[in-house]
């Protein structure tokens, strides 16, 4: 027969007894051996569900969903202010989905019309110039130990960097790239037939969206310290958040050491 | 960005995976753990001007629980159960979130599949206390405010989950150490 006190045990374990309450308990406790028992089980129990059993986290995809449909709620105005600078003259000829025909043919075009966010049409145009094999890649490396020390030369910023083959992202460079006239370093990621760029630029203080689409590709923002991140490609949403995700993993173990 | 969407992005997507292991524990599918939890955020945002402060936590599993009820009624009205999912882990899962590595994953134990499975199996009423106890970590008082219920049947129902967890995991456990 289960003793009276089972109840009481319970809640002294789960913390929800006052001091004389669990005082009382541990009085108990040290003469009724099957209580002894029962707390060892449940005990036992309770390690079981927070070490083995699954705990479910979000997945990348509901988080863009929830980000998309809160984006849908907002009033619609510029989600981004604009940047003040001298904007370049856009020869905005082409757009949509030419645009992302022409990148790989045509070099240093302005491809993307000078619609909407400057700084999203500054990321999108430095994005297809690279895929138009023009600019690249300044510094060709599989090895964050060359990338990283060139970008804190060339960009005078020291993002992280690694090589994430094991989940997908090949390192395969680095450059200096400049958006909105500030200098950027970027580095460059292969994903299956994918290249993803992914600028750092430093003290932008700026509101920025967590993502937006522009012709077609994705683009994420998130900042760590003093730099803003932003990653671009026309892999899917998901992936890019990956991408995203690893690297700030890697910006707090960089802060750490 | 808005300072409400600001705020909001703050408080409440930190406890988005709280929603998320709720929503899929008592839904026990993926697919309809994220519709519960896709709806329940756009619920909270629409409420959040109302959220009186405080822990938001309880207030969003409440929100949580409320839409898996919902979408149960729907599912009934359709003569539609449904049946849990054979595998809890999604493939991609593993490489972007903090959760388990893909070597833990693929090393997790069978004891954890079977818990998993037993855990799947108690009543909806003994599964929600269970889990928002001992993987929330939420109080008697806040799982009576989030299930709606005295805390006398919070601590009853939970003494009950965990008796007929112990009966049928640790049963299992020892049976297969005998062998």
């Amino acid at each position: 027969m289960p003793c009276e006190r089972a109840q009481q045990l319970e809640a002294y374990l789960d913390g929800e007894l006052d001091a004389a309450g669990a005082a009382e308990v541990e009085r108990h406790l040290e003469t009724c051996g099957e209580c002894r028992n029962a707390k060892a089980e449940l005990e036992r129990l309770r390690t079981a569900l927070r070490e083995k059993a699954t705990y479910h986290r979000a997945g990348p995809q509901l988080r863009a969903r929830i980000g998309a449909s809160l984006d849908k709620e907002m009033p619609r105005k510029a989600i981004i202010r604009r940047f003040p600078r001298a904007r370049a003259a856009f020869a905005g000829a082409a757009g949509g989905a030419m645009a992302t025909a022409l990148a790989a043919s045509l070099a240093f075009f302005f491809l993307v019309p000078a619609s909407g966010d400057p700084l999203i049409t500054d990321i999108t145009n430095a994005h297809l110039r690279s895929l138009a094999s023009e600019h690249l890649i300044d510094v060709v490396s599989t090895d964050r130990h060359t990338v990283k020390p060139w970008l804190a030369a060339h960009a005078d910023l020291s993002p992280p960097v690694a090589d994430f083959s094991r989940q997908g992202f090949k390192l395969i460079g680095g450059r200096v790239d400049f958006l909105e006239g500030v200098r950027a370093a970027v580095t460059v990621y292969r994903h299956g037939a994918h290249i993803v760029n992914v600028f750092a630029w430093a003290n932008y203080s700026e509101e920025l969206p967590d993502f937006a689409t522009r012709n077609g590709y994705h683009i994420v923002f998130w900042r760590s310290g003093n730099l803003t991140f932003c990653a671009i490609s026309d892999t899917s949403i998901d992936d890019i958040l990956a991408l995203s995700r690893l690297l700030k993993g890697l910006s707090q173990t960089d802060a750490r050491e | 960005m808005d300072d409400k969407r600001r705020r909001f992005e703050a408080q409440a997507l930190p406890h988005l995976d709280a929603a998320t292991n709720l929503a899929r524990w008592l839904t026990r599918s993926d697919a309809d753990a994220d519709d519960v939890v896709q709806d329940a955020m756009m619920r909270a945002w629409r409420a959040y001007d109302g959220f009186r402060g405080g822990d938001i936590r309880p207030w969003l599993l409440t929100i949580v629980r409320n839409c898996w009820r919902t979408s149960l009624g729907d599912r009934k009205r359709r003569g539609h159960v449904a049946m849990p999912d054979e595998n809890t882990h999604l493939p991609g899962d593993e490489l972007t979130d903090s959760g388990p590595s893909p070597e833990s994953s693929a090393m997790r134990s069978d004891e954890g599949r079977k818990l998993d499975a037993v855990i799947a199996t108690l009543p909806d009423e003994f599964r929600e206390v269970l889990i928002l106890r001992e993987m929330e970590d939420l109080s008697y008082r806040e799982i009576a405010t989030v299930t709606e219920v005295p805390i006398g049947t919070v601590m009853s129902r939970l003494a009950r989950a965990r008796a007929m967890l112990r009966e049928k995991w640790l049963g299992e456990v020892e049976a297969s150490h005998a062998l």
